[in-house]
C-alpha cells in the first residue's frame, strides 16, 4: 500500500536533504545555527500539523513533549554511555510512549479544556526537572557533550565550525522526519485523521474508532515533538530555560502562520518564527529605536500577525499559496 | 401582506429554493406543502432571516426584508417557530416565553405582561409548568412553548414550520386549533410550512405546492385539496 | 496547628483571587462561548494603567475605577476587532470543522495575549511595578494576637462575594442577563426571539473585562506587576472554571477556593515545585470523574 508513494517521498526528502546541505555551507555561522533552529522547529510544527490540522485536537503542550525528549536524550547519553545516535532514536520512543499516556489522559477532551488542560501539562512537566533536582538537574539543567564532527565527514568537505555541526548533525533527523511525515500524509491514517476532524460522527459511523485514533495521533506527535526536543537539545543543554511555555506558544504560532495543515507549511512557519526577530532587525535597524521597544517588537508582530492570520486568511503562507493550483483533495 | 417574488437561496451548489414567487393575504392561513426537500423550511428560514437570499425579493407590509438580520425581522412584527429545537432546553418555561418578549419590554412594558398572561392563558398546560426546564417538557407542551414564544412578541405574521412534527395526532389536532382560532379571533396572518397535507389544508385558506425549490401549484385550499392529481403526483396520497 | 490555620488563611487568600479570574472566564464563556487565555493580559494591562496613575499623584480609587474602565474597554475590543470577524468567516474550510471552530478563538485569545504583554513591555519596559492597597496589609490583631490574614485579604474576599452575588443576580434575575444565557445556549432562537446576539455578547466581554481588571488589581499588591505575573494566575484561574464548572458562576468561585487552598497546603506541607503536579494531579481527577465540574451541567461540555 505504502509503495507507489513512499518513492517520490524519498526523492523529495533527498532533495531536501541536499538543499539544507548546500545552504549549509553557504552560510554564514551565525544562520547556520537558525538554520539548525528552523530545522529542529520544523519537527516540532510537524508534530501540531498532526494534532491541530490534520485532527483538530488543540495542545499547547507540545514544547513539554519536547523536553521530555531532550531530557531522555541527555540523561541516556550521560547515564547509560550511548551515542547521541542511538539516544535520539531511544528519546524519541519514550516520546511515543509519552504521547500515549498523553493521548490516553486527553482525547476525550476537545476544545478549550484540551487547550487548558495541555497548558498545565506544558507547567508541570519542567517543573518536574526542579522537583527531581537530583536527576535532572533543577533550574540549570543537564549539559551533555555530544562530541564533535567525526573524521569521514571533515574529510570529505573539509573544516566543520561548531555551528556547522550543530546543523548537519540535525539535518538526518529532520530529513527522516520529512520522510515520515510525508508518508503519514498519504496513508490511510492520515486519511482517517481528517475523517475525524471533519466530520467526528460521519467518521465513526463510517468504522473509524474515533478514540484510538486520537490516541494515535498523540502517540505519533509526540514522537515528532520528541524527537525536535532531542534534536534541541543537541546544542549541548538541556534545562527548564530551554523548553519554557512560550516554546509550545511559538510552535503553534509558526503552525498557524506557515499554514496549519500542510507539511510545507510547517517549514515556512518554522523558517517565519526563527527568522522574524533578524527580519525586524533588518527593516528597524535604521530607525533607532528604543530598546525597550526593539526588545519587544518580535512579540508584538508574530502576535498581530497571529490575530491577522486566524482572521483573515486561516490557512496561513502554504494556504494562500495552495489557492493559486488547481485544487485536489 | 408578504409577498415573496422570485426567490433564490443556495447550500453551496443545490439550489434549495430555485425562483419563488407567492403572496400570502393578510389575516389568513396559507399553507406551504410538499414533500421532504422541496424547500419548504428554507422558504420560511430565508423570510425570518436565518438564511440569506441569493436574489429576488421579500416584502412585508410593502417593506423589504432582504439583507435584514433575524433579528430586526422580528422586530418588524414577523415571528418564526422553526422545526424543532424551537425552545432552549436549559431554560425554565417562563424564560423561553419572557425571552420573546425581551425586546419589546423597554417601550411596551405593560403590553408585554398583558402578552404574557394571555399565552398561558391559551396553553394552560404551561401554566402549571412555568417553572420547569423546557427540556422536561413533552413533545406537544414544547410546541405550545415554542408558539408561545412567538406569540408574546405580538407579531402580525407568524411563520410556523412543521409544528406536527413527531407529535400525536390528537396533540396536532389541538395546536392547529389554536392557531386557526388565534388567526380568526386576531387577524394573524400565518404562514403554515407542513409535511401533513391533509392536517394543513383543513384549515388553511391558500396553499402553495413546492417541490424542488419551485411553486407548482398556488391555489386556495378547497382547490388545492380536492385536485387528487397533484396530490398523487406531489404529496404521495 | 499554627501552620495549618496560617495554610488555610493564605489559601482561601489566594483563592478569591483564583475565584474572581474564574469568574471572569465563565462570564465570557457563558456570554459569547469563548474560553479568554488573554483575560490575564487584560488585566496586567490596565493595572499597569492604573499603577501609572498613582505614580503621577492620583489617588487609588480614581486609578481604581480607570483600571475597570480600561479592562471593559479591552473586552470590547477585543469582541470587535476579532472575535467577531473571526464568528463571521464562515467561508473559510479550516473553521468549518466542530473541532476546529471551539479552537479558534482559542488560538486568537493566546495572539492577543501576546499582543499585549509586547505592549506593556513596549509602554512600560517591563518595569517590575509595586501596588498599592487600599487598606492595611498588616495581620490583623484580634484579642491581641496576630492573626495569619490581612484586612486587605478580607477586603478581597468580600468583593469576590459581592461580584458574585451581583453577577448571579444579574444573569439570573434581569431581562439582559437572560439574553445574554439565550445568546449562548442557542443563539438561533435568541435572535428569532428579536435578540441582538451580538451586542449581547459584546457585552459579555465588557462585564468580563472588568472583572479581570478588578482580578488584577486585587493581586498586585501582594505579587509584583511585570508582563508575565499573571499569566501562573491564568492558568490557576483556568484550572478553577473546569474544577466548580465551565458554566457555573458559582462552581468558578468554588474552584477558586478550592485550588487557592489546595496550593497553600501544598506550599506549606510539601514544596512549591509541586503546585504545578497537583494543579494537574486535581485537573485530571475531576476531568476523569465529574467532567462537567462541580457544579457544572451535564450536557455543555464539549465545544
Amino acid at each position: 500500500m505504502f509503495k507507489h508513494f513512499q518513492k517520490g517521498n524519498a526523492i523529495k526528502s533527498l532533495i531536501f536533504f541536499a538543499v539544507i546541505f548546500y545552504l549549509g555551507k553557504v552560510f554564514d555561522p551565525y544562520n547556520q545555527g537558525q538554520l539548525s533552529v528552523v530545522l529542529i522547529y520544523f519537527v516540532g510544527i510537524l508534530s501540531i500539523t498532526f494534532l491541530t490540522g490534520l485532527s483538530g485536537l488543540i495542545s499547547l503542550g507540545q514544547g513539554a513533549l519536547m523536553a521530555v525528549g531532550g531530557y531522555t536524550c541527555a540523561l541516556v547519553v550521560l547515564n547509560l554511555g550511548l551515542t547521541y545516535w542511538q539516544s535520539i532514536i531511544i528519546a524519541a520512543l519514550v516520546s511515543l510512549f509519552a504521547g500515549w499516556i498523553l493521548g490516553i489522559t486527553a482525547a476525550r477532551l476537545s476544545g478549550p479544556y484540551l487547550a487548558g488542560t495541555t497548558l498545565v501539562i506544558a507547567l508541570a512537566i519542567p517543573s518536574l526537572a526542579t522537583r527531581f533536582e537530583s536527576v535532572f538537574g533543577g533550574d540549570v539543567g543537564l549539559s551533555v557533550d555530544y562530541g564533535t564532527p567525526p573524521e569521514w565527514l571533515s574529510g570529505a568537505i573539509g573544516d566543520i565550525g561548531y555551528e556547522q555541526w550543530q546543523l548537519f548533525a540535525v539535518l538526518p533527523f529532520a530529513t527522516i522526519a520529512l520522510f515520515l511525515a510525508l508518508n503519514i500524509l498519504k496513508s490511510r491514517t492520515g486519511r482517517s485523521w481528517r475523517a475525524v476532524r471533519d466530520h467526528e460522527i460521519a467518521a465513526s459511523l463510517a468504522g473509524i474508532n474515533v478514540q484510538r485514533i486520537k490516541i494515535f495521533t498523540f502517540v505519533i506527535a509526540s514522537g515528532f515533538a520528541g524527537l525536535a526536543g532531542a534534536m534541541y537539545g543537541l546544542r549541548g543543554i538541556v534545562g527548564p530555560s530551554v523548553y519554557p511555555v512560550s516554546l509550545s506558544l511559538a510552535l503553534l504560532t509558526g503552525a498557524i502562520l506557515g499554514g496549519l495543515r500542510s507539511i510545507t507549511g510547517a517549514f515556512f512557519g518554522a523558517a517565519l518564527v526563527v527568522f522574524l526577530p533578524d527580519l525586524i532587525d533588518k527593516v528597524t535597524g535604521s530607525w533607532e529605536l528604543a530598546s525597550q521597544i526593539g526588545d519587544y517588537l518580535p512579540a508584538m508582530v508574530s502576535g498581530i500577525l497571529l490575530i491577522l492570520t486566524v482572521v483573515l486568511n486561516p490557512a496561513g503562507i502554504a494556504g494562500a499559496l495552495h489557492h493559486h493550483k488547481p485544487r485536489h483533495k | 401582506m408578504l409577498k415573496v417574488e422570485n426567490l433564490v437561496t443556495e447550500y453551496g451548489a443545490v439550489r434549495a429554493l430555485d425562483g419563488v414567487s407567492f403572496t400570502a393575504a393578510k389575516g389568513k392561513i396559507t399553507t406551504v406543502i410538499g414533500a421532504n426537500g422541496a424547500g419548504k423550511s428554507t422558504l420560511l428560514r430565508t423570510i425570518s432571516g436565518l438564511e440569506r437570499a441569493k436574489s429576488g425579493q421579500i416584502s412585508w407590509a410593502d417593506k423589504s426584508l432582504i439583507g435584514k438580520a433575524p433579528e430586526s425581522i422580528v422586530r418588524s412584527g414577523i415571528a418564526h417557530v422553526p422545526e424543532g429545537h424551537a425552545v432552549i432546553s436549559q431554560l425554565t418555561v417562563a424564560e423561553n416565553i419572557e425571552m420573546g418578549s425581551l425586546f419589546r419590554r423597554r417601550n411596551h412594558r405593560s403590553d408585554v405582561k398583558l402578552a404574557i398572561e394571555e399565552v398561558y392563558e391559551l396553553f394552560p398546560r404551561l401554566a402549571e409548568r412555568s417553572k420547569q426546564l423546557a427540556g422536561t417538557l413533552s413533545g406537544g407542551e414544547r410546541q405550545m412553548l415554542a408558539i408561545s414564544r412567538a406569540l408574546v412578541s405580538r407579531p402580525k405574521l407568524l411563520l410556523l414550520d412543521e409544528p406536527s412534527l413527531g407529535l400525536a395526532p390528537l396533540v396536532v389536532e389541538q395546536i392547529i386549533q389554536t392557531v386557526n382560532d388565534l388567526c380568526r379571533k386576531s387577524g394573524l396572518t400565518v404562514l403554515l410550512v407542513e409535511q401533513n397535507a391533509n392536517t394543513a389544508l383543513a384549515v388553511a385558506d391558500y396553499g402553495v405546492l413546492l417541490s424542488l425549490g419551485k411553486v407548482v401549484a398556488n391555489l386556495p385550499a378547497a382547490e388545492l385539496k380536492a385536485d387528487a392529481s397533484l396530490r398523487a403526483a406531489y404529496l404521495g396520497y | 496547628m499554627e501552620q495549618f490555620l496560617s495554610a488555610v488563611f493564605a489559601g482561601t487568600a489566594s483563592g478569591s483571587i483564583y475565584a474572581l479570574v474564574a469568574l471572569g472566564l465563565v462570564l465570557v464563556w457563558r456570554g459569547a462561548g469563548v474560553v479568554n487565555f488573554a483575560q490575564m493580559g487584560q488585566a496586567m494591562f490596565s493595572t499597569y494603567v492604573a499603577s501609572t496613575m498613582i505614580m503621577n499623584g492620583n489617588s487609588y480609587w480614581v486609578a481604581f475605577f480607570a483600571a475597570l474602565a480600561v479592562g471593559t474597554v479591552l473586552g470590547v475590543a477585543v469582541d470587535l476587532l476579532v472575535m467577531r470577524p473571526l464568528s463571521g468567516k464562515r467561508s473559510s474550510a479550516m473553521l468549518a470543522s466542530p473541532a476546529m471552530r471551539g479552537t479558534v478563538p482559542v488560538i486568537a485569545s493566546l495572539g492577543i495575549l501576546g499582543i499585549l504583554q509586547a505592549a506593556a513591555g513596549m509602554i512600560w519596559a517591563a518595569e517590575e511595578r509595586g501596588f498599592p492597597a487600599p487598606v492595611s496589609t498588616l495581620g490583623l490583631s484580634i484579642g491581641g494576637t496576630v492573626m495569619p490574614f490581612t484586612a486587605f485579604d478580607l477586603f478581597v474576599i468580600g468583593i469576590v462575594l459581592v461580584t458574585l452575588i451581583i453577577t448571579t443576580i444579574f444573569f439570573q434575575k434581569t431581562g439582559m442577563g437572560l439574553a445574554m444565557r439565550a445568546s449562548a445556549l442557542n443563539a438561533e432562537v435568541a435572535r428569532l426571539s428579536g435578540i441582538r446576539t451580538s451586542s449581547v455578547r459584546t457585552l459579555s466581554w465588557a462585564i468580563s473585562g472588568a472583572a479581570s481588571s478588578l482580578a488584577g488589581l486585587l493581586v498586585t499588591p501582594s505579587a509584583n506587576l511585570s508582563p508575565n505575573t499573571l499569566d501562573l494566575i491564568l492558568i490557576i484561574g483556568f484550572t478553577a472554571t473546569v474544577i466548580g464548572g465551565l458554566d457555573s458562576l458559582p462552581g468558578g468561585v468554588l474552584g477558586g477556593f478550592i485550588l487557592g487552598l489546595v496550593i497553600s497546603f501544598v506550599n506549606v506541607y510539601s514544596s512549591p515545585s509541586d503546585i504545578f503536579l497537583a494543579i494537574l494531579a486535581i485537573l485530571l481527577i475531576v476531568l476523569l470523574v465529574r467532567p462537567q465540574g462541580i457544579l457544572g451541567s451535564k450536557e455543555v461540555r464539549r465545544v
